[in-house]
């Protein structure tokens, strides 16, 4: 008869397994019992090994893959690696910060022009200044409003300084657009947005195309995302939401206020554009309830999607009209090298890679659904259809365009006070004028408190 | 060998030293693990709660700051606690009485009360992302939303559900009572199936009607149950997240903006972990305050079966 296992003798094996299992799973990669990490390509000895990291979102993934493996190509075989370190967009920024903490950031990946001073200020990033200047890099040929988020001086609370170091480089042209419905024009007998229109052109056309039995409005904006982070109108009327120094609230500002009061008499009083979504996820003129908005670049294969291929397009944005300015903003997603890197020159070489013509290009060729921020690589990418008029946009971005204004040091937490305060006429119709006063004491109060977190 | 009669005089005293350690040994596994992965957060947390800490730097001491922005500069945080506050007690006093109601229905005999009770349950294993995304569009400002659709047929809207500051909050209020009904109702139709039928017999007999047996008999009866479903609810309550979340993120103007999810934007969108730590701790004392206050309340209004 087999003897029973005792309790003493039970204990010590299951330790025993227990123990082992626990070395395996810590051991270094390569050690029996561990598999090796997934790369794309067997690396060879010696070969130079990359972290890219960056957030993914619809098509995006195929288009870095091409583009860094075209990188990997121009490199003798086997030399580098990269491995590709892709996160769904809204827990990207998380991980990174936890990366960043832990420290163990990756080389180089996605830069995010709100996070730059920040980032910046507290040593994370890698200035490229000299490494620009060494490889001769074109940044002539850059829209200048994209480069400028990238640029940081020492004790600026903001980027665009003129003689700021370069802490990333931008990758594409993220501007605004101005789409009008050309179904609902025709049905309506009204005319099609021209170059001349102004703000009051397109006040009259909103009106009459508002058809309150098709629960149908003439015009659709995002307030917070187009007015307060963009500052699309306000910039245009020469007004802001901060004071040029950064130090002090700007809504009580001629232009800024000329400008909001404009739209919320737009949604409030004339009833002619549709007061705002909570969630701005819904884009109406995509659902075909506006005859015109204006939205991000990115909104264009959605739009010929919901409005119908040839049933909509685009205009310069309308001027003011005593200023004459269209000014648009340009944000740019783009790339940073890390301080931390232990390859930097070889992290600068694949950035300069990404956001230089060799890069874009291939960017482009892949249909991208933001051009590229080097306005002569994007050339055919503004000459497609849909829409008709797609060169509008690049040329409105020639025009009149500024860097986004969404880049001051803790911008986001500023917003997310003044943001709701300002937010709510919009929305419910009450009282902009008390509105205004109250989001400017709290812009006021919050960059007092942003000052002394950015000097301690 | 231990004998039973040993076992039973003194069953510590007499056990062997290795049993204490062979136990030890058994439960150090788990006992790590919690720990490390929630002992240790929690203290740290606490810790960051008394910081200046964005994740890059290290955490910077400065005291009680966190605490006196919250409640003294931060304009914010006092409307998150209103908002917060008015959800908890609207749906957990209507949830708990909606609930009580259905659970006295279900527990009518009737034809099909199998297929009513199954009807009435089924919100709760509906995914409640999935459900407040539904919700979204019913509460739909135009026609497409089955709402406002309904409401035009006696000439009111469309009702800005969840575009009006005034409307956003009761929008939520009344999916969140929707989404728990079924959870509650249940509990409390095992509490009703536990009431002795010996005492409506006997109030029967007395000459009490409806309402007295009602008021006498069923709502002590169910006291315990009451007091469960209030708790339970009231936690639940303070800590939501996910239904405000998924349909207005806060929004418009903050009308719908809670405790958790203000502390979530805090910690993960602003880097301000240590103002956000410091709200979660508000958040667990303040629970642990309500919910100390009803067990003292407890004693006077709930009775257990033997004291009725």
């Amino acid at each position: 008869m087999n003897k029973p296992l005792s309790r003493r003798e039970f204990l010590k094996t299951s330790l025993a397994v227990s123990g082992a299992a626990l070395l395996a799973a810590c051991a270094p990669k390569g050690m029996p019992g561990t598999s090796a990490p997934a790369t794309k390509a067997p690396a060879a000895a010696g070969a130079k090994k990359l972290v890219f990291s960056t957030y993914i979102f619809q098509d995006f993934q195929t288009a870095m893959d091409k583009v860094i493996d075209g990188w990997i190509a121009t490199k003798p075989a086997g030399s580098v690696t990269v491995e590709r370190q892709y996160t769904d967009g809204p827990t990207y920024w998380d991980k990174l910060q936890t990366q960043i903490a832990a420290g163990t950031p990756p080389d180089c990946g996605i830069s995010d022009y709100g996070r730059l001073v920040s980032y910046a200020k507290d040593g994370t990033l890698l200035s490229l200044t000299d490494r620009i200047k060494s490889s001769n890099f074109p940044l002539d040929k850059f829209i200048p409003g994209a480069l400028a988020q990238y640029r940081w001086k020492k004790g600026d609370f903001d980027t665009g300084a003129p003689d700021g170091d370069y802490f990333g480089l931008p990758g594409d042209a993220q501007s605004q657009i101005f789409a009008y419905n050309k179904t609902m024009f025709d049905a309506a007998g009204v005319s099609y947005p021209t170059d001349d229109w102004t703000w009051d052109d397109l006040r009259a056309a909103a009106i009459k195309l508002t058809d309150p039995s098709k629960n149908q409005y003439g015009f659709y904006m995002d307030p917070e995302a187009e007015m307060f982070l963009r500052q699309i109108f306000i910039a245009a009327a020469g007004g802001s939401i901060y004071s040029p120094d950064s130090k002090s609230s700007g809504l009580a500002l001629p232009g800024t206020t000329e400008a909001l009061t404009w739209f919320w008499n737009l949604i409030w009083k004339d009833k002619a554009a549709m007061p705002p979504y909570s969630k701005p996820t819904d884009q109406p003129f995509a659902q075909k309830k506006v005859a015109m908005t204006v939205e991000g670049v990115w909104w264009i294969a959605d739009f010929d999607k919901g409005v119908g291929t040839g049933a909509w397009d685009v205009a310069l944005l309308p001027k003011h009209p005593k200023t004459g300015k269209r000014t648009t903003s340009v944000e740019s997603d783009g790339w940073w090298v890390f301080e931390g890197s232990k390859e930097p020159d070889l992290a600068w070489d694949l950035v300069q890679y990404l956001a230089g013509p060799t890069g874009q290009k291939i960017f482009s060729g892949l249909n991208y659904i933001i051009p590229s921020c080097i306005p002569t690589v994007a050339t055919d990418w503004y000459a497609q259809k849909p829409p008709d008029h797609r060169s509008k946009i690049l040329d409105n971005l020639n025009m009149d365009s500024a860097k986004i204004a969404f880049t001051g040091y803790e911008v986001a937490t500023v917003e997310n006070v003044y943001g709701p305060i300002l937010l709510k006429p919009f929305f419910d119709g009450s009282d902009l004028t008390q509105a205004l006063k109250d989001a400017g004491d709290a812009v006021n109060s919050e960059l007092t408190t942003a000052w002394a977190d950015y000097n301690k | 060998m231990i004998t039973v009669k040993r076992l039973q005089a003194h069953p510590l005293k007499h056990s062997r030293r290795g049993d204490g350690l062979t136990a030890w040994l058994f439960v150090a596994p788990i006992l790590l693990g919690i720990l490390i992965f929630a002992v240790y957060p929690i203290v740290f947390s606490l810790y960051a709660s008394f910081t200046r800490w964005n994740l890059i730097n290290p955490p910077v001491w400065n005291g009680l700051e966190n605490y006196i922005t919250l409640f003294t500069k931060d304009p914010t945080f006092p409307l998150t606690i209103q908002n917060t506050l008015l959800f908890a007690l609207c749906t957990v006093l209507i949830g708990a009485f909606l609930s009580l109601l259905l659970a006295l229905l279900m527990n009518i005999k009737c034809t099909g009360q199998n297929f009513f009770r199954a009807l009435i349950f089924a919100p709760i294993i509906v995914p409640t992302a999935a459900a407040a995304l539904t919700w979204s569009w019913l509460y739909e400002p135009s026609s497409a939303g089955i709402i406002n659709a309904g409401l035009k047929l006696f000439g009111i809207g469309p009702v800005p559900w969840l575009n009006n500051t005034h409307f956003a909050l009761w929008a939520i209020i009344i999916e969140a009572i929707w989404a728990q009904l079924g959870f509650n109702a249940v509990i409390y139709l095992a509490g009703l199936q536990s009431i002795p039928t010996e005492y409506y017999e006997a109030a029967e007999i007395d000459g009490a009607n409806t309402v007295n047996k009602f008021i006498h008999i069923t709502l002590p009866g169910i006291s315990p149950i009451t007091f469960f479903v209030l708790v339970t609810s009231i936690i639940n309550a303070i800590q939501i997240f996910d239904i405000p979340w998924v349909m207005t993120q806060g929004g418009p103007s903050n009308a719908t903006q809670m405790i958790v999810m203000y502390l979530y934007v805090n910690a993960f969108r602003l880097q301000r972990m240590g103002l956000a730590s410091a709200m979660g701790y508000i958040v667990f004392i303040a629970i642990m305050i309500i919910t100390f206050i009803n067990f003292r309340l407890s004693k006077m209004w709930v009775f257990y079966e033997e004291t009725i």
